[in-house]
């Protein structure tokens, strides 16, 4: 059994990848918390607890949910944009993976090469990876844990990320919008977002129009 | 990829950055007839690139993917060089492996989605340099070629390696100075496109990119070909104005010398009688679609 | 590991594949590999390239490259007659190892699932490609039939380039006999488009031993069929502009001079190893485990991979008659590397012999760069370019080394 537990860092000059520090990945119906392999639904409800306990929670979409080519893309989005609400989080997309630095604005993205500048720019506490290619969400989360403190999920569609600190599996519509209910629960019960106060990003073609 | 399935979920659409918004509405996906025109009043598909200042390949690049016939089922093959700094920045699939394998991924990749698309037209196009195409490559660009691969090969022949600082290459004109040829080079410049006509191109074409007119239709006609004849090379010449000594508003020139009368890239190209036919039927069709396009808006 | 791997709950992970159950254009049948491993007949009797070629035929390969060195050529050359009942979609010969490699790349780049042959020199002529593959995350199944590969020219036995294959961040296999490379050949295909390892393998075995001997095999119905690749679980996009995004470079250079681009390319390098790490699970899962055991308790151990464990198994049977007792460890996968699985193997070993069909000893190095005192580690004994290894060799060797 690993000793090893995947936590926010920033853990070194060069984190290592948690797969080679033992952590193994969650199989179907289970997923892990820090490394440890826990029930589904225990995974949840930390998830929403760790949204509504964080300053700036954000969602970062990744390709295969910005970009509508097919239909159970869209519904994900729709999934994502309800769970935004119900947090309140902020969204960040992740585009693309070509390597922007040093011409990223990173208030209004973030990109695998170069995770960190999101994360410090915006003072980013806690979040969770949607829709990212599974090889450039691995980038991104190891690099997050390396050099920053924030506390990372992945939402993922294969078989999860073990370099987040909290991943699940499989992840579909239905996934994403348990997790708003597991949110909405946690609200219902009494716990308050701690969220500081924002406003999510709007552009358009010209720009930022909010 | 149909045009319409390049656009962004509506719920996360005001959440993307102006660039891709750009690019979903305002770029020439799905238009056969799109072309060097819409360079500067449409999104290009190039977003950004890293080359020198004035550098002729640059402009190259644009002008190739502004006349692409159909990006939205193209995907490119690159190799090392000064081009695989600017596919990364292009808004069409490409890849990059090795240096001076492109022509073997490129035979791959088209028996790839030939046969997992088989109803569907895609486009493979090779893009890479000298040294990559004639030199360290030469042996999978023939091989292609011979075996009658159905892809687009373009080389960028700046007569040098200028990533790695202007080394000779096989492309490089005879009795030029450089790293490597520190006497001058003592062999003629590789006759490519005459190798490329022996070798079993369907279409070639030598030229330079100082007319964007004629490299949309070298282009367009070397694409065009692929798809129902076999392989097919153009060769552009895109001078390394850094290598060479001259100043970033002298590239122009340098084509323009080289093109003319007595120059090594005068203009050229061969095609097989039955080429040419289908290539006239094809311009006959592009007049009539400008034609009633003219009239729809009349 | 944080959790011990489920023998019994594999087919939860594997029978996912929405095609299984239907039929293929050749009327075969979608099947979990595990199930076709339940479903095996009675045994063939056949030559190492033989069994390739009907591993290959019940596989779902869309794309094969071709080109000949001894001793593949015929496994290739096999290949070939499957295209030509339409088994493969596409089959042709390269110029070179080095471009074969690249076409299996451009294949495989498409969401192709990529089956080749190469040997010795082959492989060394191919191997640029062999890390690219790997930090492209390709999951392209090469089988490597070991041979010779220094001048002077030998076409013989040798495991020697192996060697070279550790560090290309490829799963790298190592088939003992037929039967294992037909097994290997299937698992390999699922273990590595896993969408957490997606990597290639190269499934190694020795050449002439296994591919020019005949073997008695137990294969697979041929009316049963792996599923098919799924290029859109693929941790990386498919370059088909089927996909987003569609401003995708594979793969994009991060060559900038500053601590960020350092520090990306350091962690892609991290994460192929990563991937090559999440292969156990799945291997584990299908193949029963990265080694074979018999007898570890014993205070001599003969310990290494592919044929030489075979004649290391004679060697044992010349030795207990001689009231020697020795046991076995046979590992089958050099990539991922059976760290914890050796590691118990060789608690209570006193003496571990290493015999290889080779001259450098890489898997003797691998070990005692593993185990603690690893003196007790014996490196030998040592054959190559083609010499046998007689089962008297290695029994006489641990009777001198051990005194007896």
């Amino acid at each position: 059994m690993s000793q090893y537990k995947v936590q926010p860092g920033p853990e070194a000059f060069l984190s290592p990848s948690a797969a080679s520090m033992g952590i193994v990945l969650p199989d179907p119906g289970e997923a892990h918390i820090e490394g440890t392999i826990v029930p589904e639904e225990e995974a949840f409800e930390e998830a929403a607890r760790k949204f509504l306990a964080a300053k700036v929670p954000t969602i970062f979409p990744g390709p295969l949910v910005l970009w509508h080519w097919n239909e159970n893309a869209a519904k994900q989005a729709t999934a994502i944009r309800k769970l935004a609400n119900a947090i309140p989080a902020r969204l960040i997309p992740m585009a693309d993976y070509r390597p922007k630095y040093p011409k990223i604005d990173p208030e209004v993205e973030i990109n695998p090469n170069h995770p960190n500048l999101t994360i410090w720019h915006n003072k980013i506490d806690v979040c969770i990876f949607v829709g990212v290619h599974c090889h450039q969400a691995n980038l991104a989360l190891k690099i997050i844990r390396g050099g920053t403190n924030c506390y990372t999920m992945a939402m993922c569609a294969q078989a999860g990320h073990e370099d987040a600190c909290l991943s699940f599996r499989d992840a579909s519509v239905e996934k994403i919008e348990r997790l708003t209910a597991a949110v909405l629960k946690l609200k219902s019960e009494g716990v308050e977002s701690q969220a500081e106060e924002f406003t999510q990003i709007k552009l358009n073609r010209q720009g930022r129009i909010a | 990829m149909s045009k319409d399935k390049i656009k962004i979920c509506e719920d996360l659409a005001d959440i993307m950055p102006p660039e891709y918004q750009d690019l979903v509405e305002d770029a020439t996906y799905g238009d056969q007839d799109r072309g060097w025109k819409d360079v500067g009043s449409s999104k290009e598909l190039i977003e950004q690139h890293s080359l020198c200042a004035g550098c002729p390949e640059s402009i190259a690049f644009r002008y190739v993917l502004a006349s692409l016939p159909a990006p939205e089922d193209t995907v490119f093959v690159g190799s090392t060089g000064c081009t695989s700094l600017v596919f990364p920045h292009v808004a069409v699939q490409n890849i990059h492996s090795l240096f001076g394998n492109q022509n073997a991924i490129a035979s791959g990749l088209h028996r790839a989605l030939k046969v997992r698309f088989p109803d569907k037209v895609k486009d493979v196009v090779v893009l890479a340099g000298d040294g990559a195409t004639v030199d360290i490559g030469l042996d999978m660009t023939l091989q292609s070629w011979f075996r009658q691969e159905k892809f687009t090969t373009i080389c960028f022949d700046n007569e040098l390696y200028a990533n790695t600082g202007g080394q000779e290459s096989g492309l490089m004109q005879k009795g030029f100075v450089s790293k490597m040829a520190p006497v001058g080079k003592l062999f003629d410049k590789v006759r490519l496109a005459e190798i490329a006509r022996e070798s079993g191109c369907h279409y070639v074409a030598c030229l330079t990119v100082s007319k964007p007119n004629r490299v949309e239709k070298a282009l367009k006609n070397a694409i065009l070909v692929a798809r129902e004849f076999g392989p097919t090379f153009i060769q552009l010449y895109t001078p390394c104005i850094l290598e060479i000594g001259k100043q970033s508003m002298e590239g122009l020139d340098e084509m323009k010398d080289a093109e003319s009368i007595g120059g090594r890239f005068v203009y050229k190209e061969y095609a097989t009688d039955d080429v040419k036919k289908f290539l006239k039927e094809k311009d006959e069709e592009a007049k009539a679609r400008k034609k009633e396009k003219k009239s729809a808006k009349a | 590991m944080n959790k011990e791997v489920d023998l019994k709950g594999k087919k939860v992970k594997l029978s996912q594949h929405v095609k299984i159950g239907q039929k293929n254009k050749m009327n075969q049948t979608y099947t979990d590999v595990s199930d076709m491993f339940a479903a095996k007949g009675a045994p063939s009797f056949l030559t190492g390239s033989e069994v390739i070629r009907d591993a290959v035929k019940v596989a779902g390969v869309d794309i094969s490259v071709a080109y000949p060195i001894t001793p593949q050529s015929e496994a290739a050359a096999l290949i070939g007659e499957l295209y030509a009942e339409g088994y493969l979609l596409d089959y042709f010969r390269g110029e070179s190892e080095f471009a074969v490699m690249g076409q299996c790349a451009g294949a495989a780049f498409g969401g192709a699932r990529v089956f080749t042959t190469t040997a010795g020199p082959g492989t060394l002529r191919a191997m640029e490609n062999f890390p690219m593959w790997a930090g492209s995350r390709l999951p392209i199944q090469v089988v490597v039939t070991c041979r010779g590969i220094n001048s002077p020219l030998s076409i013989q036995p040798d495991t020697l380039e192996m060697a070279y294959l550790l560090e290309t961040g490829m799963l790298v296999w190592h088939a003992e006999t037929a039967q294992d490379l037909y097994d290997f050949i299937l698992a390999g295909f699922m273990v590595s488009e896993q969408p957490d390892v997606h990597l290639p393998l190269a499934n190694c075995c020795d050449g002439f031993f296994v591919t020019h001997t005949k073997d008695t095999v137990n294969k697979a119905p041929e009316d049963l069929c792996l599923p098919p690749y799924d290029p859109y679980k693929s941790p990386v996009p498919c370059m088909d502009m089927e996909c987003p995004p569609v401003r995708m470079m594979r793969d994009p250079f991060v060559m900038k001079s500053n601590y960020i681009s350092y520090s990306t390319h350091a962690s892609w390098q991290q994460e192929v190893k990563a991937a090559v790490e999440r292969s156990r699970k799945h291997t584990i899962a299908i193949l029963g485990g990265l080694i074979e055991t018999e007898n570890v308790d014993r205070e001599i151990l003969i310990v290494s991979s592919g044929t030489a464990v075979s004649q290391g198994r004679e060697a044992i049977r010349l030795l207990e008659a001689e009231g020697i007792k020795v046991g076995l460890v046979k590992i089958k996968t050099i990539r991922p590397f059976p760290y914890q699985e050796i590691l118990e193997a060789t608690a209570n070993a006193k003496h571990i012999f290493v015999p290889e069909f080779n001259m450098a000893g890489w898997m003797a190095r691998e070990i005692k760069a593993l185990i603690p005192n690893n003196e007790r580690v014996y490196a030998g004994p040592h054959v190559a370019g083609g010499m046998t290894m007689p089962s008297e060799v290695i029994a006489e060797e641990i009777k001198k080394h051990i005194g007896a």
